[in-house]
């Protein structure tokens, strides 16, 4: 006699990586370091997973140099992923990389239900094909529209510019960058000014690692919408803003430089 | 953020905390267990803010040393102890900016997150399950006697032991006195009441019942009380649609006047599987909590109600003869199995003073069914019914009370069971123990 063998309904929640494997990651060990921050964040996004039943969380990756491909191909349950490491050299087809993640957001081989996908743009400089034209044709997708889209810059070369524009437009309701916060009187929606919704600057290995643990522990219980809620995030949440997923606080990081240990600076 | 191996020394405590390992963390902070003092110390659990989270919740002290003082309404929480600031901290400005936290007891072993429950990764009977459910609603009922309210009732927060159906409500830093404002979270979705969600009311005790409401659904049938046909109709559930679905037009998936939210046959099966397995009463009470009570939170289902009718299901309890499955329907008419679809006939019952309880192995008799005034209560049972161990079909009732009982038999003799000895139920028409008489009828 028991329960019987049945379990809350779910949806497929499709985790994404667009990772910069053009020469220059190369230089200073980042393309290590991010092929370490990945590896290393996935128990935690297992965990995550395991938290929230109703989404079922699948990782890819596209790697883009002189040509963009995907290095995971097919969405893998997190829980059975093996990181195979990423290879820099080339250049930084980002524009194509676009247009490959378009045409697995269409629908097929979209499937008509799921939560909102999340894509993490990881990059160290600036697209040297068509940016433009790959862009266009990933948000002209409903399913890339609806996404979380986050970008994180490696090293102070990447275009910030391209970044934001891959992210969506920033919003009167984030504060301007070194803003104090309450100095407008108002609560701020991420204290301390700084908002996932720009593009997050990773300067070392540390940095980037707290990122990509971040996007997919906290960005992914987001999306999955079983995390609590706080008062005043959700005025708003249109379609086209990109404020349908309410974005949790990003880690505290390295403004202080006594927390960092990290000497590696990019 | 705090580092397991260390020793810590916190102001409000005498003695050093030492980390021993992190159980978990969220977007609000992370929680270790810790151990007070030297070795052989007791071990809690500690739950450490991010100071980010701190800056959104600036009541959040004031809330928790006021549950601290409270204590803990009932055995089934893990509730504040004490607060906990890094030392030096002696200013409310500089703990924000570090951090702070509080200790409350660690989950003991055997206690499982309800959402392992949820996602199926948990073996359970369903008389478990019921009274987990009535330990849910005794809790909430506790809390709200004390003027509190719960605020963020969600799956992650509850844990089960699934031998015993004993629970735990945990992550206590968000109740509040009732209908206080403040506070930073409002609530999940999913267990937010359609008020609370579209921002027009502040979380409350009534917003509680909703949500207990919600909780209990999902314990019980392992779906969301409003996926049917409408969340089919969302290609995206997002924030959008969440607003849609679970607070601009809610619609019970069984709600019995407007169908445009029935399960799927496919996509929500643990509905249309569960749900009937459960008494009429019970179901009601969700009728009502997801109809009437959408808009109106004065018609949602009572703690005490809950209680009530969870405890009768509970009497209700028989088991197939066919394929051993718990059954739940009126036991006064025939009804079918849910499981195998074999007819049940009328069991025989335990006639007392303020219940009727179903004879079946692993049913209970209660102080709360001889009397009246008693308030309904799973914990100290006065007798249960047990399978004789080699004699399949025979069925027993172990005297569980401290005094001896008269059972008379159907000839007219009687026998004496003392505490913690078994008497043949075959035989038998009438209990007579210290708390009062009970008859059993074929």
């Amino acid at each position: 006699m028991a329960f019987p063998n049945v379990r809350l309904a779910s949806r497929p929640l499709h985790f994404i990586y667009l990772c910069d494997c053009s020469g220059s990651m190369e230089a200073q060990g980042k393309i290590q370091s991010l092929n370490q921050a990945i590896r290393q964040s996935l128990p935690s996004m297992a965990a995550v997973a395991r938290d929230n039943p109703e989404a079922r969380v699948l990782v890819r990756a596209l790697r883009f140099a002189d040509r963009a491909a995907w290095h995971i191909a097919t969405p893998t349950p997190v829980e059975e992923l093996h990181w195979v490491d990423l290879q820099a050299g080339g250049v930084t087809a980002l524009g194509e990389a676009l247009e490959l993640l378009a045409a697995e957001l269409r629908s097929p081989p979209m499937e008509q239900r799921a939560l909102p996908p999340v894509l993490v743009l990881i990059s160290d400089g600036q697209p040297t094909d068509d940016f433009e034209a790959g862009l266009a044709t990933l948000l002209a997708e409903p399913w890339a529209r609806k996404a979380v889209r986050l970008a994180i810059a490696m090293g102070h070369d990447a275009d910030g510019e391209v970044l934001q524009r891959f992210i969506g437009p920033g919003s009167g309701r984030d504060l301007p960058a070194g803003e104090v916060p309450g100095g407008s009187g108002e609560m701020p929606r991420h204290p301390l000014g700084r908002s996932p919704r720009r593009p997050l600057q990773a300067s070392n290995a540390t940095t980037l690692a707290r990122y990509i643990q971040w996007a997919s522990t906290a960005v992914v219980g987001a999306a999955s919408t079983s995390a609590s809620q706080i008062g005043g995030d959700f005025e708003g949440g249109d379609d086209e803003g990109g404020y349908n997923v309410p974005l949790p606080d990003l880690p505290p990081t390295e403004l202080d430089p006594i927390d960092d240990p990290d000497p590696l600076k990019w | 953020m705090l580092a397991p191996g260390s020793t810590l020394r916190f102001d409000g405590l005498p003695e050093p905390l030492t980390i021993l390992r992190r159980l978990g963390g969220g977007s609000q902070g992370q929680v270790y267990a810790v151990r007070v003092g030297g070795d052989g110390g007791e071990e809690l659990a500690l739950k450490w803010f991010h100071p980010g989270f701190l800056h959104r919740d600036p009541g959040l002290a004031e809330r928790l040393q006021e549950s601290i003082r409270r204590g803990s309404p009932s055995g089934d929480f893990l509730w504040p102890l004490a607060l906990v600031r890094p030392p030096q901290a002696a200013e409310a400005q500089a703990a924000k900016a570090q951090g702070w936290g509080y200790l409350m007891p660690l989950r003991p072993a055997g206690y499982r997150s309800a959402v392992d429950h949820a996602a199926g990764r948990l073996s359970i009977s369903l008389q478990n399950v019921l009274r987990g459910a009535f330990h849910l609603a005794s809790g909430f009922h506790a809390l709200h006697s004390l003027g509190f309210c719960y605020k963020d009732v969600s799956l992650g927060n509850v844990f089960l032991d699934p031998a015993s159906g004993r629970i735990l409500i945990g992550d206590n830093d968000n109740v509040d006195v009732s209908g206080r404002a403040g506070g930073a979270v409002i609530g999940t979705w999913g267990f937010m009441a359609p008020e609370v969600a579209l921002g027009l009311a502040r979380p409350d005790g009534a917003s509680d019942l909703f949500s207990l409401a919600a909780l209990l659904f999902q314990l019980l049938t392992r779906h969301d009380p409003f996926k049917g046909a409408l969340e089919l109709a969302i290609p995206c559930l997002d924030l959008p649609g969440r607003r849609r679905l679970y607070a601009e037009d809610p619609v019970f998936v069984f709600d019995p006047l407007d169908g445009r939210n029935r399960p799927d046959p496919i996509e929500h099966g643990s509905a249309l599987l569960t749900w009937p397995i459960y008494p009429r009463p019970l179901q009601e009470h969700f009728e009502r909590s997801f109809g009437p009570g959408l808009r109106d939170p004065s018609r949602r289902t009572l703690t005490g109600q809950w209680r009530q009718t969870l405890a009768a299901s509970l009497d209700q309890r028989r088991l197939c003869p066919s394929c051993g499955e718990e059954n739940f329907a009126d036991p006064a008419a025939t009804s079918l199995c849910w499981a195998c679809a074999s007819v049940l006939k009328p069991p025989p019952r335990l006639v007392a003073p303020a219940g009727v309880i179903s004879v079946a192995a692993g049913n209970e008799l209660h102080r709360h069914h001889l009397d009246p005034l008693a308030a309904e209560s799973l914990d100290h049972p006065l007798a249960r019914v047990e399978a004789h161990p080699r004699r399949p079909g025979l069925l027993g009732l172990r005297n569980l009370s401290s005094h001896p009982w008269t059972l008379v038999l159907s000839g007219g003799d009687t026998v004496t069971v003392a505490p913690g000895e078994t008497g043949n139920l075959a035989t038998v028409t009438q209990l007579c123990g210290a708390a009062g008489r009970v008859l059993i009828q074929a």
